[in-house]
């Protein structure tokens, strides 16, 4: 992307008390880290106007009544993988897509409502995608961590 | 896992705060249609149950690293759940789950350089007792990334108490 966008020291105690609690008010980021409301202020929006930074709501897979949730690894044959990873994209199952180095050329992050989605999801959706020659699920049974707090951002313009 | 009840409202909500969690309790009830109160005893309620998180989210190479790698990890199927948990307490992994699949634990991490992912996959993963075998690729390009809907570990979190 090659932009100058740098932060300081100030910046980066701002964001981490923001990961905390990020409807935390100017004023008691403020009290807490020895600094004006307005200075708080400022900083954030700063970051926020170049995209470097989002404070949000994240809300749980179940709060959508997304039950399921699965990696695939997928082995893209005679097709761009860059191609089959961008139509895969398109479903709304699919919360995450990489193209990554390895085995597999695509890894991706899905959400099911359901099991009984899987047959039609992995055998009548993603199968009619061209390039496929083969899929490996993992199922998640347990989630220790989950902290995708970093992540590529969108414009505003797009929201 | 029972699904959560939510209704019309508590949705609008979601998508409100999913934008901007900034915005004033106020702002939000004049927008909607609802009073004050009724914003704060419902954000609260979502957060107490786990449904909604208040963070910062930033881009790639601003307060971390800026790669992404996905370490499959075969490990002894009786002592999984410790060695996964072990694994989830070094710091550069920042997502971890037991799997079904062709292994059973899969992390994520955000690495610098090369050496540091294999200090951390060769070095650190590889000596805990109970792990087998250990397979990393790098995600090269990101061609979808939805960080708004999470699974949220931690339930509640600092409570919203503006006035």
């Amino acid at each position: 992307m090659g932009d100058n966008f740098s932060v300081d020291d100030i910046d980066l105690a701002i964001v981490e008390q923001l990961r905390i609690n990020g409807r935390a008010t100017n004023q008691q980021i403020a009290n807490n880290l020895g600094l004006t409301a307005a200075t708080v202020s400022t900083r954030i929006r700063r970051m926020e106007d170049a995209d470097k930074l989002r404070v949000v709501a994240v809300s749980d897979f179940s709060a959508h009544g997304y039950n399921v949730l699965m990696e695939l690894a997928i082995e893209v044959d005679g097709r761009p993988a860059s191609e089959v990873a961008a139509e895969l994209a398109e479903f709304p199952e699919v919360f995450a897509a990489h193209l990554v180095t390895g085995r597999y050329d695509i890894d991706m992050l899905v959400v099911l409502r359901d099991f009984s989605d899987l047959p039609d999801l992995l055998l009548d959706k993603f199968s009619k995608v061209r390039g496929i020659r083969s899929m490996m699920p993992a199922i998640a049974v347990d989630v220790l961590k989950y902290q995708f707090d970093v992540a590529p951002l969108e414009a505003r313009s797009q929201q | 896992m029972s699904a959560p009840q939510l209704d019309d409202l508590d949705r609008q909500l979601i998508e409100v705060l999913a934008r901007d969690a900034r915005v004033s309790n106020r702002k939000i009830a004049g927008d909607l249609g609802v009073t004050e109160g009724t914003v704060r005893g419902r954000i609260k309620r979502l957060q107490q149950e786990g449904l909604i998180a208040f963070t910062a989210i930033t881009s790639f190479g601003l307060t971390s690293s800026a790669k992404m790698a996905f370490i499959g990890i075969q490990a002894d199927v009786e002592s999984v759940r410790e060695v996964a948990a072990q694994i989830a307490e070094i710091p550069p992994i920042n997502a971890l789950m037991i799997t079904m699949g062709r292994f059973n634990i899969l992390a994520f991490c955000l690495f610098d350089t090369l050496e540091t992912l294999i200090e951390l996959t060769s070095d650190k993963i590889l000596a805990i007792p109970g792990v087998h075998h250990v397979e990393t690729s790098i995600a090269v390009k990101t061609m979808k990334y939805n960080a708004r809907v999470v699974r949220i570990t931690e339930k509640g979190g600092p409570v919203d108490d503006e006035e």
